[in-house]
């Protein structure tokens, strides 16, 4: 792989705290909002859904789709990000 | 599962259904009443609660489920309960984490796919399904066989070429016209069988021919590309460059030659394990970064660093050296006023009048 964003840097650089869920790398301000009506308003609600799926991607993939119609990109993005960060941290 | 007994009577169709799926039993015909449902819940499921629940009884089930294959329909997930799910899921080889209200669509989900899928393989037939795979693999594999004997033939064909090239310097384009045709054709699948042979027992001859059509096609679209000028030995350096689509493959690999260790992710990101280097939110310290090789430009910078005076020392020596300059500088430039000078010169004062003193003082001594 080439490289990974910045905004993939900064999110698992860190414990991500309270950051809202627009910090996850692959989710923008739409799909943000989505996940938000849908009370995934913060980083670490969508980190919850992500551990209880096992941190399984095909699963998580078809969860981020159907719940806020996140591309293959931004999928695999956010699941990246959420996999290196508990890699990190957890 | 339940966790109790019930008569198998009392329960619905529905849940009838989904414990006979809980249980690896093979569901009846869709159509089928409700008392073949239930002679079937009472036969396996009771049976299998008389004694303990292993996974040594996955062998008789299955069994069962040979001798009717067919009757496996598709039950609506929907229906089950979380337990039900999970154990359905399990049966399929799939094993779930735990199913809550925001993760009980997705393995509804799943658990529609899996069954589908079975469905799909029970379409192909059992038995050809344990030799075969799904044919779309064996395809991928023919093709990439196919690749390689192509660039493998192609291969051979640049290397006879540039020993001919070494015994006679002919003009491409009539090399072409001449024997272009001809040539590929007259040795590619013979070259072509017995690499296929080795490799696989049965080989192809239809895609083989086709195979040979193609490269002659090749080769004739490039003698038409290649003007009349140009040297063999060019277009055989052409040919290598394009038969042998090898240089790609070994960027691919680069990565995981350079890092053998690192796990390959789904997603293709390669990423090296983070590793909190200081215990992160005052957590012990987990990980230390092992040595890494250095750089011969470091250790070259290291070996000068330790033959050199400390910084602190130099930059002393450098002030020292600056003040002893300027005082100089200063001295030189007026001379009548170097307080120097006049240091020594008020020396010197002291001392003559200091000796002055000693003779007069000795001539004084010398009168007592």
């Amino acid at each position: 792989m080439s490289s990974t964003s910045q905004k993939h840097k900064d999110f698992v650089a860190e414990p991500m705290g309270e950051k809202p869920v627009m910090a996850l790398a692959g989710i923008g301000e739409v799909l943000g909002k989505r996940l938000e009506d849908k009370g995934f308003d913060k980083a670490y609600v969508v980190l919850g859904q992500f551990l209880v799926l096992k941190k399984d991607e095909e699963l998580f993939r078809d969860w981020l789709k159907d719940t806020c119609g996140a591309n293959v990109k931004q999928q695999g993005d956010c699941f990246g990000c959420l996999k290196e960060w508990c890699d990190a941290f957890l | 599962m339940p966790l109790f007994e019930e008569d198998p009577a009392h329960l619905s169709k529905a849940r009838l259904k989904s414990d006979l799926i809980a249980h690896n039993v093979a569901l009846p015909p869709t159509k089928s009443k409700k008392e073949v449902y239930v002679e079937l819940h009472s036969k396996h499921i009771d049976l299998k609660h008389a004694g303990d629940f292993s996974s040594d009884e996955e062998d008789q089930v299955q069994d069962v489920e040979d001798k009717d294959p067919e009757d496996a329909g598709i039950p609506d997930p929907r229906d089950l309960t979380d337990d039900d799910l999970k154990a359905a899921l399990l049966k399929h080889g799939f094993k779930p984490g735990p199913i809550v209200g925001t993760t009980r669509a997705l393995y509804e989900k799943k658990l529609r796919a899996l069954l589908q899928s079975d469905g799909h393989s029970a379409l192909n037939g059992t038995e050809k399904g344990v030799l075969y795979s799904d044919s779309e693999e064996e395809e991928e594999n023919e093709e990439d066989q196919d690749r390689e004997s192509e660039s493998e033939g192609e291969q051979e064909e640049t290397v006879e070429q540039s020993e001919q090239a070494q015994q006679e310097s002919v003009p491409v384009k009539t090399y072409f016209q001449k024997g272009g045709f001809v040539y590929p054709q007259c040795f590619l699948p013979s070259s072509r069988l017995r690499a296929q042979a080795s490799r696989n027992r049965e080989p192809a001859p239809k895609w083989n021919s086709g195979n040979a059509l193609k490269t002659s096609e090749r080769s004739q679209s490039q003698c038409s590309q290649i003007p009349a000028g140009i040297s063999r030995a060019s277009s055989v350096d052409q040919l290598s460059g394009l038969g042998s689509g090898l240089p790609h493959e070994p960027l691919k690999e680069s990565y995981k030659d350079m890092f053998p260790d690192a796990v390959t992710t789904p997603t293709g990101i390669y990423a090296s394990c983070r590793k909190p280097i200081k215990g992160a939110a005052g957590r012990p310290i987990q990980f230390a970064y092992p040595d890494t090789p250095l750089s011969p430009t470091t250790l070259e910078r290291q070996e000068v660093e330790r033959r050199l005076v400390p910084i602190q020392i130099q930059l002393v020596v450098f002030l020292i050296v600056a003040c002893l300059l300027y005082l100089i500088y200063v001295s030189a430039e007026d001379n009548s006023f170097s307080p120097i000078l006049a240091l020594l010169d008020s020396l010197s004062d002291e001392e003559r009048s200091l000796q002055a003193e000693t003779q007069d003082t000795a001539p004084l001594s010398g009168q007592e």
